[in-house]
């Protein structure tokens, strides 16, 4: 899917993690225990995809990634820094993490282009972002990354006008304009159609081909075979099934999902 | 779907207690309302026999008042002028201060707490004064003249707008913002680069309903000596002058037909 020298990847960063979770344990009290010790780490420009029914503790997963969660027991690095051991921490690794979120989350009355370059506002001196007056190269890099998710002919249209599946994917062009990385998605295409879903899935793909890291929740088992490097899989909180996507046959992922004799739709 | 299992007539219906709690309340409640209205007729001391008596003086004032007056007209136009710029002024000022005031006053956007309350204090008490009673305020310390009128329009708008806008930021969906947060983004560019364009729409079409507002109500501030139309009215009436009255009753009904016709035709373009 992704072509080959892009994953190659320079051997001082294949060596770093670029996200480490160690025995991370989060509870809800009085009952509900949402991580229960659950460890993993993330390669440079790895495809991961986290599986699991509803309640599994996806989300909280991604919380506890994203530092919107404080764990109650393990460690969380992304980037090489230990988000939980100081704000200072959590703001640094947070300029290299990008959120893709189920609801797109683009500025309806902006354009594309203008959204993709939310992703550069950090950087931008504050008096250009007031006045919306980016730098050439800023807007060149917006399109190149808005050319990576294959929209760069919609630039200029207003995100509001853009169906489901292309709003999500100006999020991702977005992410990589911030030049994150790592893009953490939570349920990128829970609310799109089959047909969206996968333009969405395949222009993940793409910012992975560009050296980004991904790690996504999806609910459907078939996208994740198709397009994740690896497969993390939760079942109450605990990793039932972690491994490379080829080599789970779609059964073994299936049982994830049965629950008392009942099938969520995968 | 349920499968038809009884006959009609024979479903058991939901028991209805006749003194519930809730029909007890209701009961009170419209006992107090029935008191609060008859106090309210006596303390505004409504007497329709009055009115009856009143009307023929008012008809035959109507009678005198035509034709209208058009010998002052061009100075009449003058004060019509002033009215609409005393609005335009005053409301333009008054959004240039409730900009800031609207950001603080907005519950999430807002820098702090500490100054969010009493933000919401202050805006609460200028626009729970009315444009009328400041203009009475400022004539006493600047002196007659449409400028006082500009000061008591502007003081009121200024409350009244922060605080439509406020709420105005308060409704917007919270996505765009966290997302443009969380890219590392400060406050200031978050609110000037991914706020503003949401709520700008319905932050000029407030603005424009004020100025039409205040059009209309600086028609009158003139009786508290603000300038504009509203003091050509009540010398007329002070001096029984009814043509006089009648043109700049007429000219007072054009110019806020005209004023709201293209405010509203605005506020529609923004949509």
């Amino acid at each position: 899917m992704a072509t080959t020298e892009a994953r190659i990847v320079p051997a001082s960063r294949s060596l770093e993690p670029v996200a480490r979770v160690e025995r991370l344990t989060k509870r809800y009290p009085p009952a509900v225990t949402a991580l229960a010790d659950v460890s993993f780490t993330v390669r440079p420009g790895e495809f991961v995809a986290v599986l699991g029914p509803s309640g599994a503790g996806k989300t909280t997963l991604f919380r506890c990634l994203t530092g919107l969660t404080r764990p109650d027991a393990g460690t969380v690095s992304v980037v090489g820094r230990d988000i939980w051991r100081s704000p200072r921490e959590l703001r640094s690794a947070r300029r290299q993490l990008a959120l893709i979120f189920q609801q797109f989350n683009l500025i309806r009355r902006l354009s594309a282009l203008e959204n993709v370059l939310v992703g550069r506002l950090a950087d931008v001196p504050t008096w250009r972002v007031v006045l919306r007056r980016f730098t050439r190269s800023d807007r060149q890099l917006a399109l190149g990354c808005l050319d990576t998710v294959g929209l760069v002919d919609r630039a200029g249209t207003r995100a509001d006008e853009l169906s489901g599946g292309q709003q999500q994917r100006v999020a991702i062009a977005r992410a990589l304009a911030q030049d994150a990385k790592i893009i953490l998605a939570d349920e990128p295409v829970a609310s799109l159609d089959p047909e969206s879903s996968a333009t969405v899935l395949a222009s993940l793909r793409s910012a992975v081909s560009t050296g980004v890291t991904v790690v996504a929740s999806l609910h459907q088992v078939h996208l994740a075979r198709a397009y994740a490097d690896r497969i993390v899989a939760l079942r109450d909180g605990r990793i039932v099934e972690d491994a490379a996507a080829s080599r789970l046959d779609a059964r073994t992922i299936e049982q994830i999902y049965e629950k008392n004799g009942e099938r969520s739709e995968a | 779907m349920a499968t038809v299992a009884r006959r009609a007539g024979e479903y058991p219906e939901p028991v209805v207690t006749w003194w519930s709690g809730r029909r007890l309340r209701f009961v009170v409640v419209l006992v107090l309302l029935g008191a609060f209205y008859s106090a309210s007729w006596h303390l505004a001391k409504v007497d329709p026999g009055r009115l009856l008596t009143g009307l023929p003086k008012m008809a035959g004032w109507a009678a005198k008042a035509w034709p209208p007056a058009t010998d002052e007209l061009p100075i009449l136009l003058l004060r019509t002028a002033e009215t609409i710029a005393m609005a335009a002024i005053g409301t333009t000022a008054a959004a240039l201060l409730a900009l800031p005031l609207c950001v603080i006053a907005a519950r999430n956007v807002t820098p702090s707490l500490a100054l969010y309350y009493p933000a919401r204090w202050f805006l609460n008490a200028l626009r729970g004064v009315d444009s009328f009673v400041f203009a009475l305020l400022f004539v006493a310390a600047v002196g007659l003249g449409p400028f006082a009128g500009v000061l008591g329009i502007a003081f009121h708008t200024w409350g009244s707008t922060a605080k439509l806008w406020a709420e105005a930021i308060e409704n917007i969906p919270p996505g765009p913002l966290e997302a443009a947060a969380a890219t590392g983004a400060s406050r200031v560019k978050v609110i000037a680069y991914a706020l503003l364009p949401d709520v700008a729409p319905s932050m000029v079409s407030v603005g424009l309903f004020w100025w039409e507002f205040n059009v209309r109500a600086s028609t009158v501030l003139g009786v508290v000596g603000a300038g504009g139309i509203g003091q050509e009215l009540k010398n007329s009436m002070d001096l029984l002058l009814f043509p006089r009255l009648l043109t700049i009753i007429l000219l007072i009904l054009v110019t806020v037909t005209v004023i709201d016709h293209t405010s509203e035709w605005l506020r529609r373009k923004l949509e």
